[in-house]
Order: C-alpha cells, then sequence, then structure tokens
C-alpha cells in the first residue's frame, strides 16, 4: 500500500496523534528514571559530604544500590511516590545522564572512558539548545510565545527537528576521539526509547528535557563561563 | 558505556551517514507508534427530539442530592446523561469531604434513577490514595470530576488532583470505568494517566466543565491553566477515550473554566469565567471545529469570578447558567440566546442574598428535560429538572 505523500506530511505536522505510553510503561519509569536519578544523587552527595574513608571502597556502589532499590519499594515508603507527586517522571535524558555519570564514579573502567572530555564545544552546543529551549517551553507554559510549544511537542516534526538539530550538532562539531564517547549518545539514545515507548509522557519536550536539567544546564553554563574566565585570567566581576 | 564505531575514525561523511540512518529509523519507529489522524471534529447536540421554546421552561422537580454520610462539604457537580437502556437517566459525580482541598476529599457519586425518579444514596467512586497506589505516586488533593460516556460505552472520569501545592499545582488526572456495569453499586474506576499538558512538572491545569460530544463519539475537554496567569485549553479525545491534543482557545491571560457550546456542528463557543473585578463573562469562537480560536468582545452579563455553564441546544437555542451580580454568588440565573451574543434572562434558579452561594452549574439535556446541578453554600449540590409542559415526578 502506499501512502500518498501529502498524507505522511500531515501525519508529520499534525498535532492531534500523539502516541502516549501505557499505564504499565509509565509506572515502570517512574521507578526506573528516579533510581538512576537517585542513585547518582546518593554517590555525587556522598563524594562531597561522608568521610574521607567512606569515599572509597564498596561504599559508593552500596549506597547507589539501596537508593536505587529504595525507588521500588511500594507506595508512600519509596521516594518515587513523592518525586513523582512534585515532578512526575524525569527525562529520559535526565535519567541516561545520571546512569551514565554514575557509571563513570563507579565503574573504573566505563568512567575512564565516560569521563574522557567528549568535545567541549559539543557539550556546550547540546547545553545552549538545552537552555534556550527550557526557556521556550517555560514561556510557552504561560502562554508567553505566539506558538503552542508543548502542545506542538505531540507531533512527529517535533521529533523530527530534535533529531536534525542533534545529528547537526553531532555531524558538525562532533570530531570525538575514537572511540566515540557515550556523552554523545545520550539524545539519540533517549529519542530511540521515546520513539520506542513514548517515554515519559508522549511528548518529545517531556523525553529529553525537563525542568531540573534545565536548571542543571544554568548551574554547568555558569560553570564552565566561570571558570574559562578564570583561565584566562578575566576578572570574575567586571 | 563506550560504543565502538569501526575503524578507521569516523568521518564527517561517515558522522552524517550515521546520523542518516539514525534519524530516519527514530522517526519511522515515532510515525509507525501513531494513531491515524482524526477527521475533523464534529460536535453533535445534546438532544436527538425537537427542543421545545427555551423561554417556556419552568422548573418540574428539584431538591438536594443525597451526601455521602458524615460529609460536609460539596462542590464542583458534573452530569452525566445515561444511555436510555440503564436503570439511571442520570448520574452526578462531585467532590466531598469534610472541608473543601481537606485530606479526606472524594469523589463521590449518585444516580436518578428511572423508576423511582429519586436519586440514589450517594457514594464515593474515587478516593485518592487508592488511585495514587495504582498511579506509583501520590496524590495530595482531589477537586472537580468531570464525567463523560466514551464510544465504549464507559464513564470516564476527569479529576482535578494536586501535586505539591494548592490548587495552582494541580494537574487532570484521567479515569476509566473498572467495573462491568454502570450502575452506582459497582461503579469503579482505574487511572489512564495524568494528563500531559505542561512542561512545568504538568502543572498547573485544571478541568471543570462538562466536555463538548463529538460524532466520532469522541470529545472535546475544556480545562484552563491557573499558576499566576490563567488562560483555557481545550483537549481532544477520541471515541476510545485517548488523549488527542491540546489547543489554546483564548490570547487573555484572566479567563478560566471555559464551557464549550456549539453553534453548528464546526462552529463553537467557549464561554468562560473572568477573574478579573467587574468581569463579564468572555467568550472565544471557533469556525473550524477547534483547530483556530478567536477571542471575541465579553458579553453584557456579569460574572463575579465565577464560573458558567453553557449547552448549545439547537441551531439558534443557547442556554448559559451563570451568577449574574457582582462580587456575590447570591444568585443564579439561566439565560438563553440565538446567537450567543444577546443573552435574555430563562429563569432564575435561585436568589439569595448577598453571602449565600449558589455557584458552579453543571447542565444536561436528558429525557427531553434540562437538568441543572450546583453548589449550595459548599456543603451540598442542588438539582433542578426543567421542561417546557409539566412531568411526572416529585414537586420541588
Amino acid at each position: 500500500m502506499t501512502v500518498p505523500l501529502d498524507s505522511w506530511l500531515a501525519l508529520m505536522l499534525a498535532t492531534d496523534a500523539p502516541a502516549l505510553p501505557s499505564p504499565s510503561v509509565m509506572q515502570l519509569w517512574l521507578r526506573l528514571g528516579w533510581s538512576a536519578v537517585l542513585a547518582w544523587v546518593g554517590v555525587v552527595a556522598m563524594g562531597r559530604f561522608a568521610p574521607v574513608r567512606a569515599r572509597g571502597g564498596a561504599w559508593p556502589i552500596t549506597v547507589a544500590g539501596l537508593l536505587a532499590m529504595s525507588a521500588w519499594l511500594p507506595g508512600p515508603y519509596s521516594p518515587a511516590y513523592w518525586l513523582g507527586l512534585a515532578f512526575q517522571a524525569p527525562s529520559v535524558v535526565t535519567a541516561l545522564l545520571c546512569a551514565g555519570m554514575l557509571a563513570e564514579r563507579l565503574v573504573p573502567s566505563a568512567g575512564a572512558q565516560w569521563s574522557a572530555p567528549a568535545p567541549n564545544r559539543l557539550k556546550t552546543a547540546f547545553a545552549y539548545t538545552g537552555l534556550v529551549l527550557g526557556w521556550a517551553l517555560l514561556l510557552d507554559t504561560f502562554a508567553l510565545l505566539p506558538l503552542q510549544l508543548y502542545a506542538w511537542g505531540n507531533s512527529a516534526a517535533a521529533v523530527g527537528l530534535v533529531v536534525l538539530v542533534a545529528a547537526v550538532l553531532w555531524v558538525v562539531l562532533g570530531s570525538a576521539p575514537h572511540p566515540v564517547r557515550a556523552h554523545l549518545w545520550v539524545v539519540p539514545i533517549a529519542l530511540m526509547v521515546f520513539a520506542a515507548w513514548r517515554l515519559p509522557t508522549g511528548n518529545v519536550w517531556d523525553a529529553i528535557l525537563d525542568p531540573w536539567l534545565w536548571v542543571a544546564l544554568h548551574v554547568y553554563l555558569v560553570r564552565r563561563i566561570w571558570v574559562r574566565n578564570r583561565s584566562r585570567g578575566f576578572p570574575l566581576i567586571t | 558505556m563506550v560504543l565502538m564505531l569501526p575503524s578507521p575514525v569516523p568521518s564527517a561523511v561517515r558522522r552524517l551517514f550515521f546520523a542518516l540512518v539514525a534519524g530516519c529509523a527514530i522517526l519511522g519507529l515515532d510515525i509507525w507508534q501513531r494513531p491515524q489522524l482524526p477527521a475533523q471534529a464534529s460536535a453533535v447536540w445534546p438532544a436527538d427530539t425537537a427542543v421545545p421554546d427555551l423561554g417556556k421552561l419552568q422548573v418540574q422537580a428539584g431538591g438536594k442530592i443525597p451526601m455521602p454520610a458524615g460529609m460536609a462539604a460539596a462542590h464542583a457537580s458534573s452530569l452525566l446523561p445515561m444511555p436510555s437502556g440503564d436503570a439511571a437517566s442520570l448520574s452526578v459525580f462531585w467532590f466531598s469531604g469534610d472541608r473543601e482541598s481537606g485530606p479526606n476529599v472524594q469523589i463521590a457519586a449518585s444516580q436518578y434513577d428511572r423508576s423511582t425518579q429519586q436519586w440514589s444514596p450517594a457514594r464515593f467512586v474515587v478516593n485518592r490514595f487508592v488511585m495514587a497506589e495504582q498511579l506509583g505516586y501520590g496524590l495530595r488533593r482531589l477537586g472537580n470530576p468531570v464525567a463523560w460516556l466514551d464510544g465504549g460505552g464507559r464513564v470516564n472520569l476527569f479529576v482535578v488532583a494536586t501535586g505539591w501545592g494548592g490548587w495552582a499545582a494541580s494537574r487532570v488526572l484521567h479515569l476509566r470505568q473498572s467495573s462491568p456495569g454502570r450502575g452506582l453499586a459497582e461503579l469503579a474506576f482505574e487511572p489512564v494517566r495524568v494528563l500531559p499538558l505542561s512542561w512545568l512538572w504538568n502543572t498547573s491545569f485544571l478541568v471543570r466543565n462538562a466536555p463538548l460530544p463529538l460524532v466520532d463519539g469522541g470529545m472535546v475537554l475544556p480545562v484552563h491553566f491557573e499558576l499566576g496567569i490563567k488562560y483555557p485549553t481545550a483537549l481532544r479525545f477520541d471515541k476510545a477515550g485517548e488523549f488527542r491534543g491540546m489547543v489554546r482557545l483564548s490570547q487573555r491571560l484572566h479567563l478560566l473554566q471555559p464551557s464549550l457550546v456549539m453553534e453548528s456542528p464546526h462552529t463553537w463557543l467557549a464561554f468562560m469565567r473572568d477573574e478579573r473585578p467587574q468581569g463579564k463573562v468572555s467568550v472565544a469562537r471557533t469556525t473550524d471545529a477547534g483547530v483556530h480560536w478567536t477571542d471575541l468582545p465579553d458579553l453584557t452579563l456579569d460574572n463575579p469570578d465565577a464560573a458558567v455553564a453553557g449547552l448549545g441546544m439547537a441551531a439558534g437555542q443557547m442556554l448559559l447558567a451563570h451568577n449574574s451580580s457582582i462580587a456575590s454568588r447570591g444568585t443564579l440565573d439561566l439565560s438563553r440566546s440565538a446567537n450567543g451574543r444577546d443573552w435574555t434572562l430563562a429563569h432564575t434558579l435561585e436568589h439569595g442574598g448577598h453571602d449565600d452561594e449558589y455557584s458552579y452549574p453543571a447542565m444536561a439535556w436528558v429525557d427531553g428535560a434540562l437538568w441543572v446541578t450546583y453548589t449550595v453554600d459548599r456543603h451540598r449540590i442542588a438539582w433542578q429538572r426543567l421542561a417546557a409542559a409539566p412531568l411526572a415526578g416529585p414537586k420541588p
């Protein structure tokens, strides 16, 4: 059966043909996503605040494992129950980043590859893109944009746009040394997860960026600018 | 966490090729998952028989709907006409508890029995702890319910459920009938999902008014955003009760609780509550079945920051239940219009003092009569049945 080109175009642009995740997949993701986030946050907090002797050995992996498992406790005993109440589920990108950074800290061999710097300009480009997208989505939430950006995230065209932007950034800026760093694969894998399971909501913006990740991008970019200025000897306050 | 590519080091061309293949795979998978495009929406009139002269509507019966035992607060009723084969002609849902926004608020329901012409004793049909357990995450408070019968004859409920915060932290929880039957004794629900309506942790959308039914068995559900500002939005659902998208109804940022009224199958009006002091009933209009909406000038009807409920009965015959005085919900009127702009008082449903409250009206057309329910002082839900000719049943 041949589908006419204009039908494909209409399907691409339509915002009224979203595919939403099934309730069971959403529940699974709620726990899986917060597992990754909790484990990473726990290990980072431990690295910063725990006594020095507790930062090595089996402690980090134990803490990460316990925190990850806590998300699977039933009902109100699970932190995911309360995090979901407040923030719903994390984006796929957030969960993948947390899982990746967790692996960096817990598995030295994986960490060696993960921590090897991906091209800075590529990370920065992704960060700025996320920053701008987040601001646009926030303005749209308060109906301050002339278009309905969040609703447009229900369309295949929005998925196409995200694929295009990620691909262009990767092709143009991603001259990664061999082997290709896992950092570079976070957005494509997130898009693949979204396309397959529609996580977390069926809207592509929720898959690639959540408000906490957007806040973290601000912190990342401010730190980056601060470090760069300091390394160049620029005064911090001008 | 390392993904190896074949040596030698990928060139820009190799990366381009890989990006194209991956991009096409993602897009292909995405499109393959999506449902077919819906046909253009077409609204359906609520009455399948001739509509009487709306100017001759008289109250035939009325009273208070039974409350769940021991509950002091009641608010935000929603009416659901039942299919003709059901024992009940009408179901009503509202939220009830010790107090509004209290932790023990649940969704209550009652049904109007065709044979006894009485409301059944109320019972709770939605509990936030049960729903939270099934969703996997907590619901802090329950609020307005809105009921709808999908193409499969299942009762769907859309319920305001808050996260951390007050009503501004609300989300819209979609529930679907899980019991085999629709009778009140067995009526039970299970969550479908919290509707994905906002990027900001999915806050702050609320539902209040009845959906506009469509010919294809689907419907358009009016909702509104209310974190700081307020704006109305319409959601489309297919006959299976699946979410099919959202469209903003107005560019104005002080309007909430839209009520959708059909002028014709593709021309609809949205009457809205105005949160400003000295507000008027506001209105927006679509002529392409909800794809695009245009703000119209406010009506001359006063609106004391109170919910309105509209119903399009037939071409040129519209009804609007509304509080008609400034700064008080003490008077609840039923007005009629031929064009949606010029309104005439058809009937005063309630006329109390300045501090009385007769608010949050809901309307439905069932078996040749207009049914209206509304909140009385946030303690009870009252009902009235209006018809052009006397009907059998208890007198008010």
